[in-house]
């Protein structure tokens, strides 16, 4: 796997969001400072309809809270939950 | 029933008796006397039967089997006496509405006549020789032996006897006979567990067997619980197996966990999954979770003190509700066969590490999400909340109340209990953020903020019985125990959390 470009978010999408945005993972730029607000531009960009406040978000492989700091070449994965077996 | 005779067995009449209009399907088992025997020749057997205790249990085995196949009639009558080669030793008749009933019932009729009757057998050789044999220490003698049964396991260094003897003394409990279930138990099973209990209220359907990897089409319509410990029961004859038929509830579910080495949450929604967390959380036993959507899911493990908080913590007090209708994904979803079959099997690799004792720091502080599209394998670290109201009290107040655990005496109450007490007045126990719906609480109910000991000591002088009891049913048993150690012998907890006590933001 080639290095992760320092200057973009890595942003992994799981089980419902992966079928809403159509792909598990996109790089970007962006100018959001937190995971919330990186979620609420991915929600228009990519008609992500999930609501916020049921996601878990980490970041670096690091659960953390939504209204953490993001900086550039974070890897950050929206988790939903999950319940069937 | 259960017949033994000393005269030649009529095949023909006992299958007119079994004759009925609802039956479409009549299976029959004959054993016949053989003429060789472990490599010697036979000439002919005798078979003494403990008459009374022979037929006690043969009828208790009949009636076991009609009750978990229903619908079925069996029949069954034993030869004693002397047998020539060629005569019917046992006839087993089975008559049922449908062919497959039929088939395992008379199955399992005869793996346990042969394994339970007090019945011997002399062997008669043609050179005069003859001995006795018991018919089923004959069984377990010519069996298989756990030494070669484990050999390729007890191989593995992190392993050995000493794993094998740890996973001798375990006692496993899974809760959800499905997707997940299934293999966790397979592996479980193979790996020699002492003892294994599956926990399922469900039937076997067509549109489970694509991924519920123990059954097959024979099980249809048959308990989940019942057909899974019957396949698992032959591959495995050395582990003690429970079926336990029921809904994994509130009521039942400290009762299921108490004694557990290791728990497995195989289960499909959010309310379940939170029970069961909790009763392990109260007891200290570990919890391996795993959930499945689609072609993905998540594995965690949950053990108190273990340093990556509680579900609770994860989950941050949502409402379960609100999570299972956001997971969406539950009776009737459409999943990926291997992704559960992946998943069960984590699990059971997860308890097995458990019971070995080959976990480390991070074993119960990460999260795992497999995805099987792009076979990616992703651990996120998990982190106890200090704010939690669930495990972050607890935790700190978890030293008095381990000491307190030989007290002994049950500091939990049922349903049923709490009504028959009398003289007694409910205390509900709040978090911060956390209040009293009147409401949906018992008449006459105190509050008193979770960790005011100054408080429940006074309500406990002033007060008759005191029935503590909070959100989720861990801190008041937990308050209650340590109450119980200082000398107050009229406290007590709910064994389930209150609907009562919610949120200030819900």
């Amino acid at each position: 796997m080639p290095p992760l470009a320092p200057d973009l978010i890595h942003v992994r999408f799981f089980a419902v969001l992966r079928e809403q945005a159509g792909t598990s993972t996109i790089e970007l730029s962006t100018a959001a400072a937190t995971p919330a607000e990186l979620y609420a531009e991915l929600q228009t960009s990519h008609r992500l309809t999930f609501r916020a406040e049921l996601l878990k978000v980490a970041v670096n492989e690091r659960y953390v809270p939504m209204d953490s700091p993001l900086h550039a070449g974070d890897q950050v994965v929206f988790i939903p939950p999950v319940a069937g077996g | 029933m259960f017949e033994l005779t000393d005269h030649p067995i009529d095949s023909a009449a006992l299958r007119a008796r079994l004759t009925r209009p609802d039956a479409g399907a009549c299976v029959v088992f004959e054993g016949w006397v053989r003429n060789h025997h472990l490599g010697q020749p036979v000439r002919e057997l005798h078979y003494e039967a403990f008459d009374v205790m022979a037929k006690l249990e043969g009828n208790s085995i009949i009636a076991e089997i009609e009750q978990r196949f229903p619908g079925c009639a069996v029949f069954c009558v034993h030869r004693t006496g002397a047998l020539c080669v060629g005569e019917l030793a046992v006839w087993i008749g089975v008559a049922s509405a449908h062919r497959a009933v039929a088939f395992q019932a008379c199955r399992h009729a005869i793996e346990e006549i042969k394994r339970r009757l007090p019945i011997w057998k002399k062997e008669f050789h043609p050179d005069g020789a003859s001995e006795w044999v018991n018919c089923s220490a004959e069984a377990m003698a010519r069996g298989p032996q756990p030494t070669d049964y484990y050999a390729r396991q007890a191989g593995l260094p992190e392993i050995g006897e000493a794993g094998q003897e740890k996973l001798a003394q375990a006692r496993v409990l899974i809760v959800g006979v499905g997707g997940l279930g299934c293999p966790a138990a397979l592996y479980l099973a193979g790996a020699g567990v002492g003892q294994l209990t599956m926990v399922d209220s469900g039937k076997v359907e067509l549109s489970n067997l694509h991924r519920q990897i123990l059954f097959t089409t024979d099980d249809l319509g048959t308990s989940k619980a019942d057909a899974a410990v019957a396949a698992l029961r032959a591959r495995n004859p050395f582990v003690q197996f429970e079926a336990v038929n029921a809904e994994f509830t509130a009521q039942n579910a400290r009762a299921l966990v108490a004694g557990r080495t290791v728990v497995l949450d195989c289960t499909d929604n959010f309310a379940t999954r939170f029970v069961l967390h909790d009763a392990c959380f109260s007891a200290g036993v570990p919890l391996v979770q795993a959930a499945v959507h689609r072609f993905e899911g998540t594995l965690d493990v949950f053990h108190r003190g273990g340093g990556g908080g509680c579900l609770h913590c994860l989950r941050q007090n949502r409402g379960i509700a609100e999570l299972d209708t956001a997971a969406g994904n539950c009776a009737g979803g459409a999943v990926f066969g291997p992704a559960v079959g992946v998943l069960g099997t984590m699990q059971a690799g997860e308890a097995l590490k458990i019971l070995v004792g080959q976990t480390d720091a991070g074993s119960f502080r990460k999260t795992h999400l497999i995805n099987l599209l792009d076979c990616s394998l992703l651990s996120v670290t998990r982190e106890a909340d200090p704010g939690c109201p669930v495990c972050g009290e607890l935790d700190a107040m978890m030293p008095a109340v381990l000491s307190s655990e030989a007290t002994g005496g049950s500091v939990t109450l049922d349903t049923e209990q709490m009504i028959a007490l009398e003289n007694v007045r409910t205390v509900a126990l709040l978090a911060p953020g956390e209040q009293l719906d009147s409401a949906r609480a018992a008449a006459g109910t105190l509050t008193a903020a979770i960790g005011d000991l100054a408080r429940l000591r006074e309500l406990i002088r002033e007060e008759g019985n005191i029935i503590l009891t909070c959100r989720h049913g861990i801190r008041s048993a937990a308050l209650a125990r340590l109450l119980r150690t200082e000398g107050c012998g009229t406290v007590y907890a709910s064994a389930i959390g209150s609907p009562a006590i919610v949120s200030k933001s819900d």
